[in-house]
């Protein structure tokens, strides 16, 4: 653990969705923190609120919803309670966002040229020249084939593997502290999507980038991330090093997504499932969300929410967990 | 681009042959050439050799040939009534209807665009609620009935006195809103400018762009809301698109998001519907001109069905045709070419 | 197909459409207004203190009487004369019955046309399909409105003026029907499209249903909001294309009126100070027009949740 103020902390974070008949709550007391240069994967079932959270850290949520409570410091600055002015400051400049859809992502009657220009000219005093020029080397960057052409011609003339190289680029643009990346690949082809992850684990390597993957793919994440958050229902319900998480997680719904990879099983055999589906927005259920889908909830699981407790380097929000670590120190005790 | 151009050009001429059929239809069905060359007088024998010169026996396709012939060498018949080559009429007629739809046109373009687009990016401002209660009543008002309106309030006399009197501009402006001197509600007036062929123009002299004012408001009236309706909902489904959401992400401007990446893309439709709109003002025309007895082709084409004088019918349908054809074809192109996903080349994207 | 139309018309309004027709000011009002007005328009012999069509009961002397409230005026005819000394108020009513009917009747002639061609052009496609939508695209770039001019004109001149006068409303409901369907066809194909890609329709084919047992039964049902969207709107397009016509002379005769031949019929007498033989139908028609335009944007934000979603 370090001792310095970390790039981005977000501190108990609530998101709401103004909707008819009260408010739904998307995100509930999210806390994380990324660090320079650092690696974060977010991980949950779709609907569990990582693109809201992805939204959030640039205070981007869509109408009807909104930042309800917690703050998002950015270098100490607070991204939650900053004027829209400021924010265009840091959007794009400072933290740079990849969205999922590639496809839908450029705009389709813009160039691809004016669409990397106007996001250099929006944040820094610049000759379209010259910012013709800093597209260019982005664009060799993520090894685009003939960039030069690429400049003038338009979304719908590249394919989908391209256009998120592309994007990739514009990223990349003006050399932010963080990308945010929400399933950068979940769209693309299989064959490319591998492809174009390394490519941007790559750049963000090379350029220091810090980045928060957001995908389901467990398996992206075990392999890319250093640290991970795992989200159920809007909640954080578990978030420490990857590796400690895969090898040894603790909450029972870490552990069924681990155990629901292929590559857990046996050849041939049937793929583990965590049995039912989790709760949409409007009827989260009380106490832990996961408890219907629990086989070890409890009634106090039923009624109010776990704390988070830390086992090892890891947080988790489970009582199951906790009254397993309290066992274990009692009989520490008793041994002692 | 060559592919496309033959494409549409072939198309509309697809249309215009179906058209030219109706018209041809038409003509046959309704009118008979013979009563109006010959009295009654004529014998029976006499008119079936009459029939027989003037090809009235041959089979139906000749007919239509010889009619679509003539059609494309510029010759449709003469007017009953006039006594005239029908296209002369009407070429004496058009320059008044198209001054309309052109004042019309404008007063929409210059309107809607900026109403439309303010309602959508701040639907919640009372100001944007009331432009689009006004649009919800202005499409429920007919056109005929607008302008009747409009003639009525003129026609009790009203003083206005809502600008200030000691500016010149106030001074015009309350002179021209007021009646005494006010809005002339019939015809266009005498103070024409001769511009080129049968052209004589309102468009340069105060008292011809008095005669233009209320005819072209109660022309725009009924496609000014439909406008600002259309604008306003592609507008709001732009701006919720993931590629409105990226460019906010990149720290756009808003003034560049709305003006650049939303109002280009809420166009391109538009443009499309604009010129469908186009041909539906031609037949708007007709209400508006009965109304303020404006002597366009509408008003025209009304007393030539009065009159049943149908080679003029005939002319009408085939020019109105025309127009609709070439302004769609014409949009079309245009539409290709602002609009880069369109592929005028040919060429696999 | 009665049953499935009956409980996915019950599902609405057991969820959205009748909890937001509630919580809707606007809609409610409309609604009563419109009842009002169809209510109004059907027992008019009952309610209108004259028959208008009744030559008899016309006098010449009580010609161009103003509202109640103006001088002049005579309380047996609350809103006044015509210029033949009819009863304003019981011509509106029963113009406006004539309007509704022709509007009604429009639509659903429009609706029988548009359902069956859109259903086969979405259904079918191919030549079919590429045919039906030419026309579609050509008589709308013609614009409806044009199209019902020339129809009715052809009309007109080919069976004469009395002759048109005494069918007038069946000519109109066909000549605005006709002119209108494309609107519906276009909607409803663009639906079976979309219908026509869910796995349900691969089932039904699967189990062997015949084409017209899977359009009608199958597809029809999953299309019926857009085209009731849709109907609602053209309703009021139709009454508007009625009055269009009526004023033009090519819609219903001055004896027969409808809400736009009253217009048309006082339009000549407005110079003389008598506007509320124009001006009362033409506030009618547009109330009637406004109201049903109303609860057609409503039906159509309640419906097409899309436009709500954030």
């Amino acid at each position: 653990m370090k001792n310095d103020t970390p790039l981005l902390e977000v501190k108990n974070l609530d998101v709401r969705f103004a909707v008819r008949g009260g408010d739904l709550t998307a995100l509930r007391g999210i806390s994380f923190s990324l660090d320079k240069g650092e690696r974060l994967g977010l991980v949950g079932e779709s609907g569990a609120g990582k693109s809201v959270a992805a939204f959030s850290i640039l205070n981007l949520i869509a109408r009807p919803g909104y930042i309800a409570g917690g703050q998002i410091l950015f270098e100490g600055r607070d991204l939650a309670a900053m004027g829209e002015r400021e924010l265009r400051r840091i959007r794009g400049n400072r933290i740079a966002m990849i969205f999922q859809d590639p496809m839908m992502t450029l705009n389709p009657v813009l160039s691809i040229g004016t669409q990397m220009v106007e996001a250099l000219k929006a944040h820094r005093r610049i000759s379209t020249k010259a910012a013709r020029e800093i597209a260019l080397s982005k664009l060799r960057k993520v090894q685009i084939p003939s960039p030069e052409k690429r400049l003038d011609q338009y979304p719908h003339e590249l394919s989908g593997g391209m256009r998120q190289r592309v994007i990739i680029a514009i990223a990349l643009l003006l050399d932010p502290e963080i990308i945010v990346a929400d399933e950068p690949t979940t769209a693309l082809d299989v064959t490319i999507q591998a492809e174009i992850m390394a490519l941007l684990l790559d750049l963000c390597e090379q350029e220091h980038v810090a980045l928060m993957l957001i995908t389901h793919d467990l398996g992206v994440v075990s392999q890319v991330t250093q640290r991970m958050l795992v989200m159920y229902s809007g909640r954080i319900i578990e978030q420490g090093p990857t590796r400690e998480i895969i090898n040894d997680a603790q909450h029972p719904y870490t552990q069924g997504l681990i155990n629901a990879l292929p590559q857990m099983g046996e050849p041939g055999a049937r793929l583990f499932q965590i049995p039912g589906s989790m709760p949409s927005l409007k009827n989260v259920p009380t106490g832990c969300p996961f408890h219907p889908r629990c086989k070890f909830a409890t009634d106090q699981c039923r009624q109010t929410m776990p704390e988070y407790v830390r086992s090892g380097n890891v947080d988790v929000a489970c009582y199951e967990v906790s009254n397993l670590i309290e066992q274990e120190k009692r009989m520490q005790e008793a041994g002692s | 681009m060559l592919a496309f151009l033959v494409q549409r050009i072939s198309q509309a001429a697809l249309v215009m042959f179906v058209i030219s059929v109706i018209a041809f239809a038409i003509q046959d069905g309704l009118g008979d050439p013979l009563q109006e060359m010959v009295g009654m007088s004529v014998s029976q024998e006499e008119r079936e050799a009459l029939r027989e010169e003037l090809g009235l026996n041959d089979p139906m396709v000749v007919q239509y040939l010889r009619f679509a012939g003539k059609a494309i060498q510029g010759d449709l018949g003469k007017s009953y009534f006039y006594g005239k080559p029908t296209l002369t009429v009407i070429a004496e007629h058009l320059p008044a209807t198209l001054e309309l739809v052109i004042g019309a046109s404008l007063i929409i373009m210059f309107l809607s665009v900026p109403i439309g687009v303010y309602a959508a990016i701040r639907p919640q401002e009372w100001l944007a609620k009331f432009f689009m209660g006004v649009s919800t009543v202005g499409i429920s008002i007919p056109v005929f009935l607008t302008a009747i309106v409009l003639i009525q309030i003129y026609s009790i006399g009203v003083t206005v006195e809502w600008f200030p009197e000691d500016t010149g501009w106030g001074q015009w402006l309350n002179g021209a809103l007021s009646t005494e001197g006010g809005m002339p509600s019939y015809g266009r007036g005498e103070d024409l400018t001769y511009l080129f062929g049968t052209w004589n123009s309102g468009f340069f002299t105060e008292r011809g762009l008095m005669h233009l004012v209320l005819p072209c408001i109660s022309l725009a009236s009924i496609m000014l809301p439909l406008f600002i309706r259309l604008i306003r909902a592609e507008m709001m489904e732009v701006l919720q698109s993931d590629y409105i959401r990226y460019a906010r992400a990149k720290g756009l401007s808003a003034a560049r998001i709305n003006f650049l990446h939303a109002l280009k893309n809420t166009m391109l439709p538009v443009i499309t519907v604009g010129g469908v709109q186009i041909g539906i003002m031609v037949a708007y025309t007709i209400l508006t001109e009965t109304v303020f007895q404006w002597p366009g082709v509408g008003l025209m084409f009304l007393e030539a069905i009065t009159r049943s004088d149908i080679p003029l019918i005939v002319a009408y349908l085939m020019v109105v045709g025309l127009i609709f054809v070439v302004t769609n074809t014409l949009v079309d192109l245009i539409y290709g070419l602002v609009n880069p996903t369109v592929k005028l080349t040919g060429k696999k994207a | 197909m009665t049953t499935a139309t009956l409980s996915r018309w019950d599902r609405f309004r057991e969820s959205f459409l009748w909890y937001s027709f509630k919580r809707d000011k606007v809609a409610i009002a409309s609604f009563v207004v419109l009842v009002l007005m169809v209510l109004a328009a059907i027992f008019a012999p009952l309610l209108a203190p004259t028959n208008p069509y009744d030559l008899a009961q016309i006098n010449i002397m009580n010609s161009e009487l103003p509202p109640v409230g103006m001088q002049g005026a005579d309380p047996a005819f609350p809103l006044g004369t015509d210029a033949q000394g009819r009863d304003m108020l019981s011509t509106i009513l029963y113009g406006t019955r004539v309007s509704l009917l022709i509007g009604f009747g429009a639509v659903v002639l429009q609706a029988a046309l548009g359902i069956l061609f859109g259903l086969l052009a979405g259904y079918l496609g191919g030549r079919v399909d590429s045919i039906l939508m030419r026309i579609a695209d050509v008589q709308l770039s013609f614009s409806t409105l044009m199209v019902a001019i020339i129809v009715g004109a052809v009309f007109k001149a080919s069976f004469g003026n009395l002759m048109f006068g005494e069918i007038a409303i069946y000519m109109l409901i066909f000549i605005i029907g006709v002119a209108e369907w494309p609107q519906i066809a276009r909607t409803v194909r663009a639906s079976v499209l979309a219908e026509k890609k869910k796995e349900y329709v691969d089932a039904a084919k699967v189990m062997g249903f015949r084409t017209n047992r899977i359009m009608f039964r199958h597809i029809l049902p999953n299309t019926l909001s857009p085209i009731f969207v849709i109907a609602t709107v053209q309703i009021a397009n139709a009454i508007i294309s009625e009055a269009a016509l009526s004023f033009l002379g090519l819609g219903m005769p001055e004896t027969q009126p409808s809400l736009g031949s009253l217009i048309k019929s006082g339009f000549d007498y407005i110079q003389s100070g008598s506007w509320w033989i124009t001006l009362i139908p033409g506030l009618v028609l547009v109330v009637l027009v406004l109201v049903i335009n109303l609860l057609g944007d409503w039906l159509r934000d309640v419906m097409n949740p899309r436009l709500y979603k954030g």
